[in-house]
């Protein structure tokens, strides 16, 4: 596991390659993103069996030792860094050392599987998806950055190195959501995206540097063991978390930062798989998760967390049910579950949460990218438009339904389990209204994605749809087996017979836990979410919803779902009202204070005492030896006065 | 023995006709020559301020010599400074047809 840093840097080597040499290269050297990527792929499955195999024995490796029993408690941590700053002599008291290197742990290692393989199916879609454009080699360049950066960001084993590689995904998610920065709505989408998101990654920077204050360390490790031991004081482990959480909420598009990623929707449609849906939307997530010492120190933080993610939630659930272009159905959808996810990690799901995260990953990858090949076939995007696409792409409606049904919660598939692990959590650890919020969000979610797996895939095919064709194989054989894992990921969750011991037996927080399943509360949510599905069926197949008869009866609360709650407009008024008028009052004070006093003040001063004390330089000796016999003259007459 | 304060009467009626000559004439070589008139009277100064004290001091053998010392370093001074002086003013009339300091003014604001 020594190696494990190999695995982003294949992938940040290959980049500057495309750009520089990529024209050169068949295929516009397409091929090195791919295969520098599988290389990471290849090197995850090392790196799992070299950390299943690894005990605390192995050089790097420890458990958390517990201060009041002295026993080992949480998940083998095995950590290699090394320096790369110095200011200082060793032992010296103020010097500062700073460290980079990786850290492997169940997190770590299942996440490297997610963005590996993710990212990888992404890229191999691509090649069919993107084929012909005129910036083919730019793209890869861009993904094989994004990869690289997205893996930095997993490896991370410090908060400075995570802070870096965070910067880099939202620098990699900007250029791809503007990718086609032809269109304006890119343009101003991408820059959304970049904004909206800074302003929590100012919170996540300040509580990195709070951290720095109290620790003395970037080190995860040592800021852990800092709250473990109780160094920091409450309120402190209260405000690092919280200003961690705001960088989280920026990137995993929570309320109220959610804005930018329906906007995100831009950019092609395989970017929004890997960057917008599956991988770098979870870093807020992850982020929650990896510092979860920090957050489980303070009870109320997590329950920021918690209200947070339920908010997010139900909030954007309802938008995907009238939002009607079929990708921002899905940006939605995306919102709703990080939500989901932030809400257990808020009711200490934390098994839930990863196991969710991993699980919606690959279901929702899988939808984009099916959503991907109707835009493809199709150059359509609005769901009112679409109907009976299964009739001439069987391939992409029997994969887009397997992504809407494990993700809607139909059992055996894997969003079903992993729901339920969330339910399970919310149901022991925060109140009934908790529950019953988070059972509606599931019931809503089924409800958006019935629909938006009936509304263009069944019913009677559109005349004008009849030309379209099947999806490509370089793009049929990623979604294929992105099915495979939509389906069958969820068996991970079980203690099967034989060593292998549930996903809740690798990815915990504090002990190992098996898998469990209340019979009722199971009960619910699958009667929930088959109804769920009926009713989508009667809806948008049997033809009982009608947009039109829709939009002509909406009432004003649907008006105002419609309208994303006015939450754009919000931020528009708040940008208007607030920030210009500040900004101009800012500017004000720039040049007239700081420019015209403080600096040309001086200046202009100096100038004319300059111009009026010049007059003096007649360039006429005599009044130089005038000027000397008088001033020495002066000096004698007032030495004389002073002496006697 | 002359009193003192005749050398002093005289030197400094000497430095004042010197500092006069300065400041009004207009001829720079003319000028020059008061400042040798200037540095004359000091000498003159020096020189019986220095005679006085060494009869003062060890009544009939003359001792105190920093006075003739200073004088004869001025005069010294005075010549460098007079060459020095007069080949400026050569070079101001070569290039200028003339000593008169009130034409000279380039060096002004």
């Amino acid at each position: 596991m020594t190696w494990a840093w190999l695995i982003p840097v294949l992938s940040f080597a290959a980049a500057p390659l495309i750009v520089v040499a990529g024209r050169f290269l068949p295929g516009k050297g397409a091929f090195l993103a791919i295969l520098a990527i599988a290389a990471g792929f290849g090197l995850f499955w090392l790196t799992l069996f070299g950390f299943l195999d690894a005990t605390t024995a192995t050089d790097g490796c420890a458990r958390v030792v517990s201060a009041e029993t002295g026993k080992e408690s949480g998940p083998l941590t095995c950590q290699y860094e090394t320096t790369w700053f110095y200011a200082g002599l060793p032992g010296l008291e103020d010097s500062v050392e700073l460290t980079w290197g990786v850290l492997v742990d169940p997190v770590t290692v299942v996440m490297l599987g997610l963005v590996t393989f993710v990212a990888l199916m992404v890229q191999i879609y691509s090649l069919g998806y993107m084929h012909g454009d005129p910036r083919f080699g730019w793209y890869y360049a861009v993904h094989a950055l994004f990869a690289a950066s997205m893996l930095t960001l997993v490896l991370a084993d410090n908060f400075l190195l995570l802070y870096v590689s965070w910067e880099l995904v939202g620098a990699c998610s900007y250029l791809l959501i503007g990718f086609w920065h032809e269109r304006p709505a890119a343009r101003e989408a991408a820059k959304k995206a970049f904004v909206v998101t800074r302003i929590g990654d100012v919170g996540m920077l300040v509580g990195i540097l709070l951290l720095w204050r109290e620790v003395g360390s970037f080190e995860m490790s040592a800021a852990f063991e800092a709250v473990r031991s109780g160094a920091m004081g409450e309120g402190t482990v209260t405000a690092a978390a919280l200003l961690l959480f705001l960088g989280a909420m920026g990137k995993s598009a929570q309320f109220p930062f959610h804005v930018w990623l329906p906007d995100a929707m831009e950019g092609p449609t395989p970017v929004s798989a890997l960057i917008h849906a599956a991988t770098m939307v979870v870093a807020g997530v992850y982020l929650v998760a990896r510092a979860f010492p920090i957050f489980e120190a303070s009870g109320s933080a997590l329950l920021v967390v918690a209200v947070i993610g339920l908010v997010t939630a139900l909030m954007s659930s309802t938008i995907a049910l009238v939002s009607t272009d079929l990708k921002r159905i899905l940006a939605y959808s995306t919102i709703s579950h990080l939500g989901l996810m932030m809400l257990s990690l808020g009711a200490f799901g934390y098994t839930a949460a990863v196991f969710h995260l991993l699980a919606h990953g690959f279901a929702k990858a899988l939808l984009f990218l099916g959503a991907g090949s109707v835009l493809h076939s199709t150059e359509e995007q609005d769901v009112r438009n679409m109907g009976g696409l299964r009739r001439v792409m069987p391939l992409t409606a029997v994969v887009f339904s397997i992504g809407a049904l494990s993700l809607g919660g139909i059992p055996i598939l894997s969003g079903f389990w992993s729901k339920d692990e969330i339910l399970l959590a919310v149901s022991e650890h925060r109140n009934v209204v908790f529950l019953v919020l988070t059972l509606l969000t599931a019931f809503l979610s089924a409800l958006y994605m019935a629909r938006a797996m009936f509304a263009p895939f069944f019913g009677p095919l559109r005349p004008e749809l009849e030309h379209t064709h099947d999806a490509p194989p370089s793009m049929a054989v990623p979604m294929a087996l992105l099915a495979v894992l939509a389906v069958g990921f969820g068996f991970l969750a079980f203690n099967w017979p034989g060593e292998y011991v549930g996903f809740g037996g690798f990815v915990f927080n504090d002990k190992p836990h098996g898998f469990e399943f209340l019979i009722w509360l199971g009960a619910i949510s699958i009667v929930m979410a088959v109804v769920a599905f009926i009713i989508g069926y009667v809806l948008y197949v049997r033809g009982a919803y009608s947009a039109q008869r829709e939009r002509t009866s909406a009432s004003s609360l649907a008006r105002i779902v419609e309208r994303k709650y006015y939450i754009d407009e919000v931020y528009q008024w708040t940008i208007d009202r607030v920030v210009l008028i500040f900004a101009n009052f800012i500017g004000l004070f720039d040049r007239a204070v700081v420019n015209d006093l403080a600096v040309n003040g001086p200046a202009d001063t100096v100038r004319h005492l300059g111009i009026a004390l010049r007059v003096h330089v007649t360039g006429h000796v005599y009044s130089y030896a005038l000027g000397m016999v008088a001033g020495t003259l002066i000096v004698a007459i007032v030495w004389w006065v002073v002496a006697t | 023995m002359v009193p003192l304060v005749y050398f002093q009467i005289l030197s400094a009626a000497l430095f004042v006709i010197g500092l006069y000559g300065v400041l009004a004439r207009r001829s720079a070589v003319l000028i020059v020559m008061s400042i040798e008139l200037m540095l004359n009277a000091v000498n003159i100064n020096l020189i019986a301020a220095a005679a006085h004290l060494g009869y003062r001091s060890v009544g009939e053998v003359f001792v105190h010599f920093d006075g003739q010392i200073i004088a004869i370093f001025i005069i010294t001074v005075a010549a460098a400074e007079v060459g020095l002086a007069l080949a400026i003013i050569l070079r101001m009339y070569r290039n200028r047809a003339t000593v008169n300091v009130d034409e000279i003014d380039l060096m002004r604001w």
